[in-house]
């Protein structure tokens, strides 16, 4: 059988079938082959810093759909009542449990903790310059508290996770908001501690989390809960540091030259280099917060979240028109940059008397793609100073000195020329909330400020805002259907 | 190499040579006795055989799956023997795993389609050929589209990971049988339990399609034949929608009954009649042609085979704009070397050609564009250009324009080919080693041009206008080797038959993929869509590659045994190494045993009626291991960028997207089987039943993991699904003089239970215009099926809002009423129920022939039963889109109506969310086809030397009786979870067609 032998070779070859069978990913590493080098845990924690930037469905969010569409500053807009519909109910407050907004906004918050915790579990063990690698689990810190934030204004009743869950971990209960906080704090203590100032960054690092930053979000955080002492001691930290002033020209904040300016405490960072974000794990650079606030017809935009006539009236409650308006919203008549004269003919016959100019953005500063493909690059601005200092005011009053609160106010004021307010007691309080809503409209605060000082019921109850219900936004439905009832829904819904 | 054996012989012997053949070929191992005697011998290779008999003697030559001839010698020296096809549908020659068999001895459950079955209905693709033919096979045409794909499953579908079975064409492991033209096709095996799909492994769990393609003849002489066809298609049925007068009314009264002002231009309903119908502006009729040449012949010691088809089919929407042509070249080469050596080639060429619309999508669709477009805008403004609509919110835009607009071309070249070489060791012994390659390479490219139907350049709704004209192209290239090396032994032992196969196969898979996209072309002509062509001042290309690949390793053994005919046997093993999986769970094996009593053949068997009776019963495992490449382990994502910098430099970040699982291996599935064969009167009746269980266990699901984990949900071997069935199939032949005639039929009644889920959670899917998902799968039900609310007729007056449990706080009179299921006095998520089951209960199939003298008529039915389909083709969702006319019976005062609900904009009761309202019967019958031939007289034929000349006209798809409202009952699954959910599918065609069958 001389055959045989072949046939006998033929089938030992089966001895390199190991090797045959191996098929490493021939894209990207896997992870038991990351998070070793220097180099590595940069890359996790920009992965983290990419979660900011998450926006659309699934598993992204915009922070003027609850900070301003919820609140008196905005309504909806947009291509008539049925355009996203979901969004009229819950402007109106009667948002049903099951929304796929909801559920993104839950999702996108989760996808950064988890991004967060990564890193802050995997760079420890790496092995590097221990000063630039406290700063990165600094980074994550600050991460993961800036997303458990937003979990604990928008939802309250939220599970906090403060590792990479195993699969036997998934069912954690949720947490009350008494739980939350002193994690978030804890978070932002020790970024704090270990964060550069932002002078002490390279200017190739702008944009990264600073020691102000962290400050800011605790003071939030403070603030939020009315611990108004400790609010005021994180606040005199970071004003003291000396890293911030004010901006000289208002409008030049929201600019596209004005990005990351002397007042930038916070900023999630978009450029027009590339599409919008859509949602989890989307690494696209562009937002889609400036096609979906700009005006529809010419403007090309599709005319979400209109500032609305009580907003606008606000700015005229001293008697004359407050400067910051004209920076704030476009009226008939303005020039909307490149794209042409405001008038409702141009945008399509819409009623719509007003338009958000902050989050404005020229055709000239636009990536070159057209609808559907939103490029805006303009960077959302969550933290400034003006903020800072307007909270260092309230908690200067909360705490009894009227004097270091008209202090702050009035240098928030001075900057637009405003004579100094000289009010006291409830007055001075007022003129402390006034201030902020015209000083930082259509940048996300109103309603979490409203909310937070006990004034939601007053000014949104007329739209259907009803205390101890709408504080919190519904748990998504679906997670309480996965949670085998685990979960437990928010009160009233 | 010794073959022949002489027996002495008395008497006056003549060495008496021939050819044995048949249908074409010679018969190599046909045996030829001489009568009455043991002396006898069988053919060579080549079909020759040597036989000394007695001059006067009578000899008989026999051939499995032929009809045994008796021929007296009478002296002669040489006879060639040409046998017919048995006609007996039990002798019938069957492909199975590694083999082939006769129907009689076989003792798994497979069921097969013959070229004569496949080329009776011209059919586009392969898969469509299965439909209604086989039980348990249930075969759903997704689409009517040119050149889509069907939904193919065998005894249900055990998983939501893939369901979609294993093909194998000519031995080679594909994906996807769209490369293959049908009239190529020699038959087709389906091995439907787990015994007989067994020798396939971790592959086979959904079940196993064989396909043998035609190869040439040896003997005989060459012959050509010619197939062709045209026909015409055209919608089989519009739907009956608003006129521009009905419409106006609703939608006024949607205005008025959410407190609003109707629109002025809307107000006076007496200004409109008919208005424009859409679905007339998009339907048109098409052509459908198919043109084929098979050469097929040989000689000594070689056979060769060639073919050329081309086959065009445009669409009844979009005419090019959605259209398929493919061309086939295929060669067939085989060479007998050396008596022990036999060497062979088969190659086969396919160039697709695809132009695609959207389908399937409540978005983008023609078919839901032309349904929800109000009939008082009309198609052409009076300039004639297109015109846009005022009234119909987004989504829903002018479907000629956006048909027009709509440039997407799928290329595909595809290379499918394989060299064989076989040794023959012994006389039981042969080695037959396989090298085949299958290449493909696709390439789309998609054009988005300008358009604006404007009249003053902005006042169009957005989705009415391009402004930035943009290209994409995307190209892939899979390349897919596999050797195998396969050694197979036959003896008989005198009544014991035993046949061997072992052998070793090993398979490497690779994709590339590469595309970009551009946008700001100056030229709007798709002749000029390049990505190189923009005048963008600022570089917008962007571009991606990537690849991946996986690996295979099988040993393959499998005994088939036999005594008498009487006892089978037949047992299997198989142990696949599979890349997908992490290192410990890389091989899984996989046995199988089945056992068939052919009690007939007994001595005790006297009822004759009953010429063939046998019993079968088989178990066995399967693996399916359709999931992503690299689900074992995590991967490391880069790309999750962000800018730092006054620059704005894009910096790299990256992480695990996906959760890992190291302990990630393939689905099994085991399968019991149990069936039966049955001839009555020698053949008249032919019957085959089987009962099956399947279960799958460790069922791959990526099941929805809770938001708090914060990354993608891994695969897990967490699922069990149970399939159960029976099947049924009878065929009845019979002649009267010159009139023949075949009845047949098959059944199969299947029920599908997820069992299991780990403990994880259940999948909701399917995704629509309602808000929220549409199907659950969850323990207790089937896979996808239906969830939501249950309704309860219409409230008529406001006690009766007020007598039930609050709904909405806008609910009127005129609102449907959900039920309460849970009688807490709220409706809400929790009173959510089972509204219906997207798998039918029974699919079915019958088909008759008949022959009278040279006219041949067949008639096709097929249906299934017992499934629901999920409607979603209206956009209720949409303010002023149009509405079936059905809607004029709404609710418009008490009594007036107890199911269309009120009409109005807002909807404060969501009476569009997910319910029983939209759930409809789907099943349905259908005279998929029928067809009359004629063929010329043998006399007349012979005369132009001809062997065959056949006309015949044929209709498809010309009756369908169902309840369903929609276009098309046959609704298919879109994924594993997306099932029986209709977002405007593109409809079948009827098409009458008419035809040509020459061979000479």
């Amino acid at each position: 059988m001389k055959y045989i032998p072949l046939i006998i070779t033929i089938f030992l070859l089966p001895s390199c079938v190991g090797d045959f069978l191996e098929r490493e990913p021939i894209i990207g590493s896997v992870e038991d082959n990351f998070y070793q080098t220097e180099a590595d845990a940069i890359a996790a924690v920009n992965a983290a810093y990419a979660a900011l930037q998450f926006e659309m469905t699934p598993g992204g969010h915009f922070r003027w759909f609850w900070g301003d569409m919820m609140s008196d500053d905005t309504e909806k807009g947009g291509e008539g009542d049925n355009d996203q519909f979901e969004l009229k109910q819950l402007e109106s407050f009667q948002g049903l449990t099951n929304t796929e907004y909801l559920q993104a906004e839950w999702e996108a918050n989760y996808e950064g903790i988890y991004r967060a915790n990564k890193v802050i579990e995997k760079v420890p063990e790496i092995e590097m310059n221990e000063s630039k690698k406290n700063a990165i689990i600094g980074e994550a810190k600050f991460i993961r508290a800036w997303f458990h934030y937003n979990l604990v204004t928008l939802f309250g009743n939220a599970p906090l996770v403060d590792h990479v869950l195993l699969p036997s971990e998934y069912n954690i209960p949720q947490n009350t908001p008494a739980e939350i906080w002193p994690f978030i704090a804890a978070d932002l203590q020790d970024a704090i501690n270990v964060l550069p100032l932002r002078s002490q960054y390279p200017i190739e690092d702008l944009g990264r989390i600073t020691k102000g930053a962290a400050q800011a979000l605790l003071a939030k955080s403070y603030a939020y809960q009315n611990n108004w002492g400790d609010a005021l001691s994180v606040l005199n930290d970071l004003i003291n540091s000396g890293e911030y002033t004010l901006a000289i020209d208002y409008g030049s904040i929201f600019t596209e030259a004005g990005e990351n300016g002397p007042e930038s405490i916070f900023e999630i960072q978009y450029m027009n280099a590339s599409g919008g974000n859509w949602g989890r794990n989307n690494a696209n650079e562009g937002t889609f917060s400036n096609v979906f606030q700009r005006a529809r017809g010419q403007f090309e935009g599709y005319g979400f979240n209109i500032p609305t006539q009580d907003l606008v009236d606000e700015f005229f409650a001293e008697g004359f028109e407050d400067p910051r308006l004209f920076y704030t919203v476009f009226r008939e008549g303005d020039d909307m940059g490149d794209r042409g004269v405001f008038t409702k003919d141009a945008t399509g016959g819409f009623p719509h008397d007003y338009y958000n100019r902050k989050s404005f953005n020229s055709k000239s500063e636009e990536a070159p793609f057209g609808d559907p493909n939103p490029n805006g690059g303009t960077n959302d601005r969550v933290i400034r100073y003006a903020d800072m200092l307007l909270l260092h005011a309230e908690a200067a009053y909360q705490t009894g000195d009227e004097s270091a609160a008209k202090m702050s106010l009035n240098e928030v004021r001075a900057r637009v020329e405003l004579d100094p307010v000289t009010a006291s007691g409830q007055d001075l309080l007022d003129a402390i909330y006034h201030e902020r809503r015209v000083e930082l409209a259509l940048e996300g605060h109103r309603f979490v400020d409203l909310v937070r000082t006990k004034r939601a019921q007053e000014e949104l109850g007329p739209l259907g805002y009803v205390e101890g219900v709408h504080n919190f936004l519904p748990i998504p439905e679906f997670e309480i259907i996965k949670s085998n009832g685990v979960y437990i829904q928010n009160p009233g819904y | 190499m010794c073959l022949l054996m002489h027996f002495a012989a008395s008497g006056q012997t003549v060495l008496l040579k021939g050819t044995v053949s048949g249908d074409g070929d010679a018969l190599i191992g046909a045996t030829v006795m001489e009568e009455d005697t043991s002396n006898g011998t069988t053919t060579d290779f080549d079909g020759n055989f040597e036989l000394t008999v007695k001059e006067d003697a009578t000899i008989v030559v026999s051939y499995i799956g032929m009809e045994s001839q008796k021929i007296e010698v009478a002296g002669r020296t040489s006879i060639d023997i040409v046998l017919a096809e048995a006609s007996e549908f039990l002798d019938e020659v069957v492909v199975v795993g590694y083999g082939n068999q006769k129907r009689s001895t076989i003792s798994g459950a497979v069921s097969t389609v013959s070229a004569k079955e496949i080329t009776e209905t011209p059919v586009l693709r392969v898969e469509q050929a299965l439909q209604g033919r086989t039980a348990g096979v249930q075969i759903t045409q997704v689409s009517g589209s040119p050149g889509s794909a069907l939904t193919v499953r065998i005894r249900g579908a055990g998983t939501v990971t893939n369901s979609d079975p294993l093909y194998v064409v000519d031995g080679i492991i594909v994906e996807g049988l769209d490369f293959l033209n049908p009239n190529d096709i020699e038959n087709i095996s389906v091995l439907k339990d787990a015994a007989s799909a067994a020798v396939y492994g971790a592959r086979a769990a959904n079940g196993v399609v064989l396909i043998t393609t035609k190869s040439g003849s040896k003997s005989s002489g060459a012959k050509i034949s010619i197939d062709s066809y045209y026909g015409v298609q055209s919608v089989t049925k519009t739907l009956d929608l608003l006129n521009a007068k009905e419409y106006a009314t609703i939608l006024n009264e949607s205005y008025i009954n959410a407190g609003r002002a109707p629109f002025v231009n809307t107000r006076d309903v007496a200004l409109f009649n008919e208005g424009t119908d859409w679905q007339n502006a998009i339907f048109k009729q098409a052509p459908i042609s198919s043109h084929q040449i098979n050469i097929n012949g040989g000689g000594e010691g070689f056979h060769v085979g060639f073919s050329g088809g081309y086959f065009l089919q445009e669409g009844i929407i979009g005419e090019n704009r959605s259209r398929f042509d493919r061309i086939t070249l295929r060669t067939v080469l085989g060479y007998d070397v050396k008596p022990w050596l036999k060497v062979g080639t088969n190659i086969g060429f396919t160039n697709l050609n695809r132009d695609a619309l959207p389908e399937n999508s409540e978005f983008t669709s023609p078919v839901i564009q032309a349904l929800n477009m109000d009939p008082l805008t009309p198609v052409y403004k009076p300039d004639g250009t297109y015109a846009y609509s005022d009234f119909v919110d987004t989504d829903i835009r002018n479907p000629v324009n956006a048909i027009e607009n709509t440039y997407d071309e799928w290329t595909t070249n595809r290379v499918v080919g394989a060299v064989y070489g076989e040794i023959k060791l012994t006389e039981n012994l042969r080695f037959k080693s396989t090298y085949s390659i299958d290449a493909t390479f696709a390439n789309q490219d998609i054009f988005s041009p300008l358009f604006n139907l404007s009249v003053d350049s902005t006042d169009a709704p957005t989705a009415e206008r391009n402004i930035t004209n943009s290209v994409s192209m995307n190209n892939n290239t899979w390349k897919n080797w596999q050797w195998e090396n396969i050694a197979m032994y036959d003896k008989d032992f005198g009544n014991h038959n035993l046949g061997v196969v072992g052998g070793i196969s090993a398979n490497l898979n690779r994709h590339d993929y590469n595309g970009g996209s551009n946008t700001n072309l100056p030229s709007n002509d798709p002749e000029d869509a390049f990505i190189n062509n923009t005048i963008d001042p600022i570089a917008s290309q962007s571009s991606y590659s990537g690849a991946e690949e996986y690996s295979f390793f099988s040993y393959i053994s499998k005994v088939n045994y036999d005594y008498k005919d009487k006892y089978l046997a037949t047992v299997s093993f198989r142990a696949d190494g599979s890349s997908k999986f992490g290192a410990d769970k890389r091989f899984g094996y996989f046995p199988a045993v089945s056992l068939g009593w052919v009690a007939s053949r007994e001595d005790f068997w006297n009822i004759d009626a009953i010429s063939f009776f046998k019993l079968r019963a088989s178990w066995g495992q399967n693996g399916n291991d359709r999931i992503g490449n690299y689900g074992y382990t995590s991967v490391v994502s880069t790309g999750q960028n962000y800018a730092f910098g006054p620059d704005e430099i894009i910096t790299n970040g990256s992480l695990p997207l996906t959760v890992s699982n190291p302990e990630l291996q393939w689905e099994t599935v085991t399968q019991t089987d149990f069936g039966i064969d049955i001839e009555l009167w020698d053949g008249k009746v032919n019957i085959a039943s089987d009962y099956y269980i399947k279960n799958t266990t460790d069922m791959l699901y990526s099941a929805p993991i809770l938001g708090v984990v914060g990354a993608l949900a891994p695969d897990r071997n967490i699922g069990e699904v149970q399939n159960k069935g029976w099947e049924f199939a009878l065929q009845y032949r019979n002649k009267i003089k010159t009139f023949t005639y075949e009845l047949g039929g098959n059944m199969a009644l299947q029920s599908n239970e997820v069992l299991f889920l780990g403990g994880g959670d259940p999948t909701f899917s399917g995704e629509t215009f309602v808000s929220g998902a549409v199907s659950k799968t969850d323990i207790g039900h089937p896979i996808a099926s239906f969830f939501g609310y249950e309704t309860d007729g219409v409230f008529q007056n406001q006690e009766e809002v007020l007598a039930h449990a609050t709904q909405n706080e806008g609910t009127s009179p005129g609102d449907i009423r959900f039920v309460d299921q849970n009688q807490d006095g709220v409706i809400n998520d929790d009173d959510k129920v089972y509204i219906g089951n997207p798998t039918p209960d029974l699919v079915y199939g019958f088909t008759g022939n008949f022959q009278f003298k040279n006219f041949d008529l067949n008639a096709f039915f097929q249906g299934v039963h017992g499934n629901e389909v999920f409607n979603a083709s209206v956009r209720y969702d949409k303010i002023g889109g149009n509405r079936p006319a059905s809607i004029l019976n709404r609710w418009t005062g008490e009594g007036t109506s107890n199911f269309e609900p009120r009409v109005s904009l807002t909807d404060p009761n969501q009476n569009t969310r997910v319910s029983d309202r939209f759930i409809e019967d789907g099943s349905y019958l259908r005279l998929k086809n029928i067809q009359l031939g004629y063929t010329l007289p043998a006399s007349l034929l012979d005369k132009i030397n001809f062997e065959k000349f056949r006309i015949y006209i044929s209709g498809q798809n010309l009756l369908t009786f169902t309840n369903y409202s929609g276009f098309d009952p046959e609704v298919g699954a879109t994924g594993p979870l997306d099932v029986g959910i209709d977002r405007g599918f593109y409809p079948q065609a009827k098409t009458i067609l008419g035809g040509l069958q020459i061979v000479f």
